[in-house]
């Protein structure tokens, strides 16, 4: 019972990431894009966190710890630097639509293209 | 080797050189040069053939393999994405199946 | 402190503090920006100097952040560390990084004299840099996930930095789109791999991967790094971002543009090498490349005939010259054995890595003519440049010496590294050496049209005569690198290339 539910998070994974694919590969408006993304990222930090899970396992802190699970250390961090990388490229993608739609007047995807020629 | 060929290359450049009838005053040249017995154009930017026509025989042969080719780089970011997903799906299918 | 030791760190650290450097003080004068923008460039060369020099003489090394020494004196405790491993191979990415970034960097003084905001521009510049360094340096997947968001974020930034051209901002978006979904996909296989071997040390990982090489999760995690790094690659059909970005980024950014997605291919090749053993199928990995690389030549020079714009026509032909090493690496990844690769497969290994060194000087001096002929005249489409060569005669020279040199005619460097993938890729299969060879013709063709178009033909008095002198040197130094290339190859090859082929463990 309990094994079940801890596969629970990869589901939920699953379907975050598809959601984001489908956004970013059928819409048209570029922030419907950026929000797309962001619902990957999102879907990968908890991808991340729900990989360092362990059941009962305990803050990894090496100094006085009790001898018992710990959960794995390295997923939080890259979680982290995932989420602040995640910030930044969020805010650079979505300051370059604003640029786009004063140059173009629009943000429609199918009429940015005007690099093609 | 490589320094012997530049030797002989420049060595036989020279004997050319000597040939030359030591006479002949370096003047300028006031003619023309022939260009196919047509009056030559006023606009000497209009002489050069250039741009897309260099090679327009080419690329009109081979305008079924060209036309779909351009057409496919759409320039549509979402295609963009769509061929990297696409290239992904093909590439872990053909490591599942072979490797 | 002992400066050789710390050389591959000092490589990073150094282009990191100048770019925040810049900035601040370079409010207090112009020169001030200039000269500490130069003194970055020059101390990074400098120290990839010192650690190519240490690597070619005495020998590599792996360097640990927060040990007490930078060797690895406790393997456990210093596998969970931050590695930079100091090897051949590194030296043969961070060597070609430095030359490219050097030259474009001398070039911008000149040619981005009348932007505002430039301490902005040397800044990202730099940063780009030291974010290409880390990639090809590190040695953990955490690290390299770091640096690769770096480099796309400085990166981006480069090509939308003249943000008045829509273009400009456009190109950057795609590009930041493609690379944001990569690294997202990176940071998945990363999880994966993770997940499975708990470590993220290209060695304990080889050594995971070595004892279980069956399991799904590696084919998985294989698949992917392959084409997130395949598509920063520029990698045909993931290589639509790149005719954008180089088109449309400002003059001196375009060769750091191309070369990140040459440091990406060299990431690439360490991970395959490095991180996927022998046992994990080389023939298919090899096999995967050589298509890719096979359709990145055919359709990256097909697209270049067809281009009227300068500088997009010279985007696609280097999107078909990263096919001639992918398709070089791809055919010595076939003959790989437990005893190392054998065969023509060393010639193919020699001719892909001496083609990556040689193809990011060429491409970088003809970007750089390129965009000093933009900057003369003005104007980018072929269909109304021409007679460039009266008013010009050193860009022509120089562009002549790159076109020459990536259509791959004999005396010039890009011979005899096309030479060598030839040979080798006939023993492989003869097909693929004629499109190899067929490819190169149409290159060719493809550079006789810019050639022709832009510099020959009467004086139409498109511009007023010869670019400033700063350009002129920055092309200078990279023809002197490649006349280098060109008169010494076999020095080159057995000096730098062979113990980059060495540090991958393939040859004894």
């Amino acid at each position: 019972m309990i094994s079940w539910f801890l596969h629970l998070p990869f589901l939920v994974v699953g379907i975050l990431v598809a959601i984001g694919l489908y956004t970013v590969l059928f819409k048209n408006n570029l922030i419907k894009i950026i929000m797309g993304i962001a619902i990957i990222q999102n879907g990968v930090n908890l991808f991340l966190i729900s990989l360092a899970y362990r059941k009962d396992g305990v803050a990894p802190i090496w100094t006085s710890a009790p001898d018992e699970f710990m959960v794995m250390p390295t997923p939080h961090a890259l979680t982290l630097t995932s989420i602040v990388i995640g910030l930044a490229t969020t805010a650079l993608l979505l300051s370059f639509v604003m640029m786009i739609k004063r140059h173009y007047g629009t943000i429609d995807a199918d009429k940015v293209r005007r690099c093609r020629e | 080797m490589f320094i012997l060929v530049v030797l002989i290359i420049t060595g036989i450049t020279y004997l050319i050189y000597k040939m030359g009838n030591p006479a002949y005053k370096r003047t300028r040249f006031k003619g023309q040069p022939f260009i196919s017995g047509n009056a030559p154009f006023k606009d000497p930017g209009r002489m050069h053939v250039g741009g897309d026509n260099l090679f327009w025989g080419f690329t009109n042969a081979l305008k079924r393999y060209f036309d779909p080719l351009v057409k496919g780089h759409t320039g549509i970011v979402n295609d963009y994405v769509y061929w990297f997903i696409v290239t992904m799906a093909v590439i872990l299918m053909y490591i599942y199946v072979t490797l | 402190m002992n400066f050789v030791e710390h050389a591959p760190t000092l490589i990073l650290g150094l282009p990191l503090l100048f770019a925040f450097l810049i900035p601040l003080l370079g409010r207090i004068s112009k020169d001030m920006r200039d000269i500490l923008f130069l003194m970055g460039l020059l101390l990074t060369g400098l120290f990839v100097g010192i650690m190519a020099y240490e690597v070619l003489t005495v020998g590599g090394w792996t360097y640990v952040f927060g040990a007490s020494t930078s060797e690895p004196t406790n393997p456990i405790t210093s596998y969970f560390r931050i590695t930079f491993v100091a090897d051949g191979f590194s030296v043969l990415a961070t060597l070609t990084i430095a030359l490219v970034a050097l030259g474009a960097g001398l070039f911008s003084f000149d040619y981005m004299a009348g932007h505002a905001a430039l301490d902005k521009f040397y800044s990202l510049f730099l940063l780009t840099l030291a974010g290409v360094n880390g990639m090809v340096l590190t040695g953990d997947l955490f690290n390299l996930f770091v640096w690769f968001e770096v480099t796309s974020i400085a990166s981006c930034g480069l090509i939308a930095f003249t943000n008045y051209r829509g273009k400009s901002v456009e190109a950057a978006l795609k590009y930041m789109i493609l690379s944001v979904l990569g690294g997202l996909f990176l940071l998945i296989s990363i999880g994966l791999l993770y997940g499975q071997y708990g470590v993220v040390n290209y060695k304990l990982l080889s050594d995971g991967i070595a004892g279980s090489p069956g399991l799904f999760v590696n084919k998985l995690a294989l698949g992917i790094l392959l084409l997130v790094f395949g598509m920063k690659a520029s990698t045909v059909p993931m290589h639509m971002w790149a005719p954008d970005a180089y088109s449309e980024s400002p003059g001196p950014a375009t060769p750091l543009i191309a070369i990140t997605s040459l440091g990406s291919l060299f990431v690439l090749f360490r991970l395959t090498f490095g991180v996927y053993g022998v046992n994990m199928g080389p023939g298919v990995i090899g096999t995967i490349l050589i298509i890719l690389g096979v359709l990145s030549m055919f359709i990256g020079v097909s697209m270049a005939l067809v281009q009227s714009d300068l500088k997009r026509l010279i985007a696609y032909l280097s999107v078909s010259q990263v096919g001639y090493m992918t398709m070089a690496v791809g055919v010595a990844l076939t003959t790989w054995t437990a005893e190392g690769i054998n065969g023509y497969g060393i010639m193919a290994m020699e001719g892909g890595l001496f083609h990556m060194i040689n193809d990011g000087v060429y491409k970088a001096l003809l970007f750089l003519a390129a965009i000093a002929v933009i900057h003369a005249t003005g104007k980018r489409d072929l269909n109304e440049l021409g007679g460039l060569a009266h008013k010009m005669p050193y860009t022509t020279v120089f562009f002549l010496l790159g076109a020459l040199s990536i259509a791959g005619i004999p005396p010039l460097s890009g011979f005899s590294s096309k030479l060598l993938i030839y040979q080798s890729v006939y023993l492989y299969h003869p097909i693929l050496a004629i499109i190899a060879l067929v490819v190169s013709i149409v290159t060719l063709a493809v550079i006789c049209k810019a050639f022709f178009n832009a510099f020959l033909g009467p004086d139409q008095g498109q511009t007023k005569g010869e670019v400033p002198k700063g350009m002129l040197i920055a092309m200078g130094l990279l023809t002197v690198v490649l006349i280098i290339f060109t008169l010494f190859p076999h020095y080159v090859v057995a000096e730098i290339v062979v113990p980059a082929i060495r540090a991958l463990g393939v040859i004894p």
